[in-house]
């Protein structure tokens, strides 16, 4: 018997009740779903031996991955539609650019498998150089205890990889998971959605202040402004419970992100990330990378159910042929 | 024991005391109530929003008085579709879909004790719930719902009727409930629901169900909305996760 508190905005404990633990093997046959009928396939890492579903308006479900490491596990990550160069940046009424639509993170530095620079191919991970530009040697400046813990993360707790339970993710990281995002910007914000984990950030600009320090969230506390063109969003109460990507580099609950977004043209945005967090780094560190325009017409973003169905938490244990030791936290 | 992330508890409660102290907003007459329009014209829905009758997430026949049509307000299940209900209310303390974290589904979430917040642009209506990140984009560009697909929360499709925005709901899957009491509907459920400001923080929310497979007829519910107007009110974060004994189950492992 467990006890669960259904806790209203009131604060209140408006029922209490006891009940059984659901049987997940009873769990109703999930109907059909463009997504969450799968098990979770993020398009990376998958081991099931199913091709891996692209998502719409990516590469076409089914296109073969290239095959890395010893066990030739696919590794596939959709960027998106190809870049399509625009043109001269759209303004709003307010004379701020004008970045709506769908976008997706080039992530041709393999950021979305792991942010630091990783030269060598492991299994399900294809090398590349992250998206670290500072420190230039591309590598997270982790403090001594930290480093060591990423070590471990990797090989001994990747079964405690946020996402894998449906976690959102978190600060950079949420702005290159696969599938893209769509902006809005309604008077006083700047809105993104994501299909992925069906997470959104709400970025007000109108120069409130942050919430109050005590308060943890997964995706933080983000106040935006425009400085020239540059959209510069600061984040904070960020709860350090996310990755920095799928291979264990994290970070800590006192984690501050400051983001740059430049348009430089109606199709491509710069982005850039510094990120300070002294309980984990020695000195800030600054990842960069490009958001395309994504240019295919009507194109809409699906419902991403994750935890309605996740069944990718059984890929990574080594009971059913994963890595990793089963250490669930 | 499920894990609910109580370190955003203590603000929100601070925020919403505050709201519980206000006198209840006095809803004014559709018919004389103007409201403010948005850069595009429409009436302006934009703020965030929460009910304050908390008793329609629970049941939504017993005590809350949200239905409207038909008279008598009881959901006019077909004979065949009574039973279903039944073992629904009779398990409700497991197979509720949100004792699962499952989405909760339209219209469930709209009157669920939690906030959202409602954005329009031109093409586009997108309502942010505080309640397990969930977002809906309503399109409002005259585009078409999807065949041949089924989703938590329906594919939603708006246009305006006057200063009613009304959102043609439509995709959904058999999964979801309509309250915590095992009311229930079938893939072929079909909702329209319509946004009407009443007064400065009010909202008026209608919502017309239609599921040949369960009910006798369509029928409708109704309820009242209400701004928060603290000053820096936002939307926080109420994330659901089972916990890491059924992740291990899920796993495979004891």
């Amino acid at each position: 018997m467990r006890v669960f508190g259904w806790i209203t905005t009131a604060g209140a404990v408006l029922a209490a009740s006891s009940w059984l633990a659901p049987d997940l093997s009873a769990q109703p046959q999930q109907s059909q779903q463009p997504q969450a009928q799968q098990p979770q396939q993020r398009g990376y890492g998958t081991r099931s031996g199913e091709p891996p579903r692209g998502p719409r308006g990516g590469i076409p479900s089914g296109t073969p991955a290239p095959a890395v490491g010893n066990g030739g596990e696919p590794a596939f990550f959709s960027p998106g539609p190809p870049h399509v160069p625009g043109g001269p940046v759209k303004r709003g009424p307010d004379g701020h650019p004008d970045i709506q639509g769908f976008w997706n993170a080039a992530n041709d530095g393999g950021a979305v498998f792991e942010i630091q620079n990783h030269p060598t191919a492991r299994p399900g991970i294809p090398p590349g150089r992250g998206a670290i530009v500072d420190p230039r040697d591309g590598y997270l400046p982790y403090m001594n205890w930290a480093a060591a813990k990423a070590k471990s993360n990797y090989e001994h707790d990747l079964a405690a990889e946020p996402e894998l339970h449906c976690y959102q993710s978190g600060i950079p990281k949420q702005m290159y998971d696969q599938f893209g995002f769509q902006v809005l910007q309604p008077p006083g914000y700047v809105v993104m959605t994501w299909e992925f984990m069906h997470a959104y950030r709400i970025i007000p600009t109108d120069g409130r202040p942050h919430i109050a320090d005590d308060i943890k969230l997964f995706e933080g506390d983000s106040v935006g402004r425009w400085q020239g063109d540059t959209l510069v969003v600061d984040t904070t109460n960020l709860n350090g419970r996310t990755w920095l990507d799928t291979v264990g580099n994290f970070h800590s609950d006192a984690e501050h992100v400051i983001e740059r977004f430049t348009p430089v043209d109606s199709n491509t945005i710069k982005y850039e990330a510094n990120v300070e967090d002294d309980k984990v780094f020695v000195r800030p560190w600054k990842i960069a990378m490009d958001f395309y325009r994504n240019t295919e017409p009507n194109y809409e973003q699906m419902e991403y159910a994750c935890i309605e169905g996740n069944q990718d938490i059984q890929h990574y244990t080594k009971d059913k042929g994963g890595a990793a030791d089963v250490k669930l936290k | 024991m499920r894990k609910q992330f109580w370190k955003t508890i203590p603000a929100v409660t601070a925020l919403a005391v505050a709201a519980l102290a206000l006198e209840p907003v006095r809803a004014q007459s559709p018919a004389t109530y103007k409201a403010p329009r948005t850069p595009g014209g429409h009436a302006d829905l934009q703020g965030i929003w929460q009910v304050r009758n908390t008793a329609p997430a629970l049941d939504l026949e017993r005590g809350s008085a949200v239905i409207v049509e038909p008279p008598g307000g009881k959901i006019p299940y077909l004979p065949k579709a009574l039973a279903r209900r039944k073992k629904n209310f009779e398990n409700r303390a497991t197979d509720d879909p949100l004792k699962k974290c499952y989405m909760p589904g339209v219209p469930r979430i709209t009157y669920l004790d939690f906030p959202f917040q409602i954005f329009q642009t031109p093409n586009y209506t997108l309502i942010a719930y505080q309640y397990i990140h969930i977002y809906r984009t309503i399109f409002t560009n005259g585009s078409q719902h999807i065949d041949g697909l089924d989703f938590w929360n329906g594919d939603s499709r708006g246009h305006w009727e006057g200063d009613t925005l009304v959102v043609d709901v439509s995709d959904f899957n058999a999964e979801t409930w309509l309250d915590a009491s095992g009311n229930y509907h079938s893939g072929a459920l079909h909702v329209v629901e319509r946004y009407t400001r009443t007064g400065p923080d009010t909202l008026e929310y209608e919502a017309t169900l239609t599921d040949p497979k369960v009910y006798k007829q369509p029928w409708t519910l109704r309820l009242t909305l209400y701004r928060h107007t603290e000053p820096n009110f936002r939307l926080l974060e109420y994330e659901c996760q089972t916990d890491s004994d059924e992740q291990a189950k899920a796993a495979g492992k004891p």
